[in-house]
């Protein structure tokens, strides 16, 4: 008897549960794909406006997934490739969105932009979500170029000023170096990280056009100026500039910032979303960073106000098969509001979004702000603006760099025979 | 029969299905979203003269023969001390299972905190002890990463075949030690003539599942160094990861994969069928 009572209400609890959930299947489910975990500095404004989202439209279940950068790329990819896509997913525009929407997968937002919502972004950072005047991709976040941040105190303390030319930092760097500091906090597993040397000692070289024209079959991958970055960046790594063991440290656990943090390196050459990581994770040391540009390089074409990043770095996409396109629309507009500028701002961030410059208030972010208005060419990330095919053979021939187990024409060659294979000629 | 079906069904459909899937996928030239294009053998002619994945391969080796070396009698002597009745024993007997029940994400992450080449353990350790020249940079150094990467695999699944031995160990009747005991053997005789010989079919089967395992292993490999730098520690699953996940080549991933397959069956086969014979002799 007892037995059957508990059967009973085993099934009974059973049937309320598929009630419920049948029930909750009814309301609308938006699922939001992103790298704002909680170690990301942009984590404080996006949870905001996750919450205000939740607080507006609460007949819409919003579900935010969090993944951590590398492991999101894959991730993206695998759902892409099994047609298993969130309502909503974040790239980085250019190449890796431009793959998507050549297999629609990807919801084409040019009819849905408003006069008013289109000119709540900045024109110059549209451009990498943007293929054959449609837009896919919007830019919440924000410009990112790549600076060379240096410790103030310690500068101060060997009596040196940050390196206007190349020839400055081999000298400042053999400085450090004699005085036991490892010039540079580099974290080198990652491969972007230390590609970004390699991309600024080309645009020195060879000005802007020498990616292009090796893009537009004009040039070649294992030109002059290609050579001659890899040459540049061996010569820095015989002096030691580099951490050791640079290729086998994580950039996302942070063990390059952890030198900088623990006095025993100087400079580190990263995106000026360093000022939002500072913030989060050693808030007291932003006083003794400054920074420069990438110095020049003698006799090189590129001018050296020239910059390597991007107006926009991430962009927020709609799935093509998403049901929920509308609430989708809901969310996008919510986090390219005013609001989510000012959050964004907050949390160390330069957002494309109009009317965001009057927030910022951060000198050395207005400084950043500044300096990329200026630039003549602001040429974005190789891992970037490269297919997909190239951007691999080219952060693994760069990484090979650091630790010399390739030189640099084998470095070229190599990057010139794949654009060759891929190109078809 | 019946109650087998479920079982089955799901075992047919993640585990051998894939497996000729896949042999059909190394045909093509496919990056997971576009459209297939049949390229014939290809991928395979590539794949012979692909010096990474050989390397890769001579990695996998090399990760048996040190699991084996490594890990076994390590498990062994571990297994035979925790089997004794001692005080203290159920203390160390949760102590040495822990790594085993930590997840191979967060092991690979104490790990690479102690590999850390400025702030880490075990270099901090060695320059206290006036060893500055063996603090190498465990993870960033190409002829040392895949043996940094090997010890941190082998700490973790040394638990593993503890546990399995133990179980063994407890398995063996006691009259036959207290026979030993009454005819005047050592400890260590009663270890060498008992112990040992009774052991040997769950060695050979602990064998086989370090050999399988070695040879697919993926997880703490990855989380390590990615199968870097410039592939030197990489092993067949990471580069067949990196080859299909990263540069969405899953036509050529597939074909790492399958081969993948086909050398752990082969070489299990082969040492199942010797161990047979040798048991029989």
């Amino acid at each position: 008897m007892r037995k059957k009572m508990i059967m009973l209400g085993m099934a009974f609890a059973m049937f309320c549960l598929l009630l419920f959930s049948g029930l909750a299947l009814a309301r609308t489910t938006l699922v939001v794909w992103d790298i704002m975990t909680e170690s990301n500095q942009y984590y404080p404004a996006f949870d905001a406006a996750n919450a205000r989202f939740r607080e507006l439209y609460p007949d819409v279940e919003l579900k935010h997934v969090p993944i951590q950068n590398d492991n999101y790329k894959t991730k993206l990819r695998t759902a892409m490739a099994a047609d298993n896509t969130p309502d909503i997913f974040m790239t980085w525009g250019s190449a890796g969105l431009k793959k998507y929407v050549d297999n629609n997968k990807v919801y084409d937002l040019t009819d849905d932009l408003s006069k008013e919502w289109q000119a709540r972004f900045a024109p110059a950072a549209m451009g990498l979500g943007n293929f054959d005047g449609r837009q896919y991709g919007l830019p919440i976040t924000n410009t990112a170029v790549s600076l060379l941040w240096y410790r103030k105190d310690m500068f101060e303390k060997y009596g040196l000023t940050p390196p206007q030319t190349f020839e400055e930092l081999l000298a400042v760097g053999q400085v450090l170096k004699q005085n036991g500091i490892t010039p540079f906090a580099l974290a080198n597993k990652n491969k972007w990280t230390g590609s970004m040397y390699f991309m600024y000692l080309v645009d020195r070289i060879g000005g802007p056009g020498t990616l292009q024209k090796a893009l537009n079959r004009s040039g070649a991958f294992n030109d002059a100026p290609f050579i001659e970055a890899g040459q540049k960046l061996q010569q820095m790594v015989d002096l030691g500039f580099f951490p050791k063991g640079v290729n086998g440290l994580d950039e996302d656990t942070g063990q390059s910032r952890a030198l900088l943090y623990a006095d025993k390196a100087a400079m580190y050459l990263m995106g000026s979303w360093f000022v939002g990581v500072v913030k989060l994770e050693n808030p007291a040391i932003m006083d003794k960073m400054d920074f420069v540009v990438f110095p020049a390089v003698k006799g090189g074409r590129g001018n050296p106000g020239n910059l390597v990043g991007t107006f926009g770095d991430l962009y927020f996409s709609i799935s093509a098969d998403s049901e929920h396109k509308e609430a989708a629309l809901n969310y996008l507009k919510l986090i390219s509001d005013d609001t989510m500028a000012q959050e964004l701002v907050k949390a160390g961030c330069i957002p494309p979004l109009t009317g965001s410059a009057k927030y910022i208030d951060d000198p050395v972010l207005q400084k950043v702000a500044e300096i990329a208005q200026r630039a003549e060419s602001v040429q974005l990330w190789y891992d970037q603006s490269l297919p997909l095919e190239l951007t691999q053979v080219h952060l693994n021939t760069t990484q090979a760099l650091f630790d010399k187990s390739i030189t640099p024409e084998e470095a070229a060659n190599k990057m010139e025979a794949t654009a060759q294979e891929y190109f078809g000629k | 029969m019946l109650f087998l079906l479920p079982a089955a069904f799901f075992f047919l459909l993640y585990l051998v299905v894939p497996i000729p899937v896949s042999g059909y996928y190394s045909l093509f030239k496919w990056d997971g979203i576009g459209t297939l294009n049949f390229i014939q053998l290809d991928n395979w002619k590539r794949l012979l003269s692909d010096d990474v994945f050989w390397l890769a391969v001579s990695n996998n080796f090399k990760l048996v023969i040190i699991s084996i070396i490594g890990q076994i009698p390590i498990a062994l002597i571990l297994a035979v001390l925790l089997t004794r009745k001692l005080s203290g024993v159920n203390f160390f007997k949760t102590v040495f299972f822990i790594p085993m029940l930590i997840s191979s994400v967060a092991v690979a992450f104490l790990w690479r905190y102690m590999y850390d080449p400025t702030f880490g353990l075990i270099n901090a350790v060695l320059e206290g002890i006036g060893l500055e020249s063996w603090a190498l940079s465990w993870l960033g150094d190409t002829g040392v990463v895949f043996y940094s990467i090997a010890i941190a695999v082998c700490w973790r699944f040394i638990p593993l075949y503890m546990i399995i031995f133990m179980a063994a160990i407890s398995g063996i009747s006691e009259q036959l030690y207290e026979a030993a005991r009454i005819d005047g053997a050592s400890p260590f005789q009663s270890f060498w003539k008992i112990t040992l010989p009774l052991l040997l079919p769950t060695m050979i089967n602990a064998v086989v599942l370090v050999i399988v395992g070695s040879l697919k292993y993926f997880g703490m490999v990855y989380a390590l160094s990615g199968g870097g730098p410039n592939h030197a520690s990489e092993v067949m699953a990471t580069y067949m990861y990196t080859k299909s996940f990263t540069e969405l080549r899953m036509g050529y991933g597939s074909t790492i994969s399958l081969s993948l397959f086909l050398i752990a069956f082969v070489v299990s086969v082969f040492f199942l069928a010797l161990t047979k014979r040798s048991i029989r002799d």
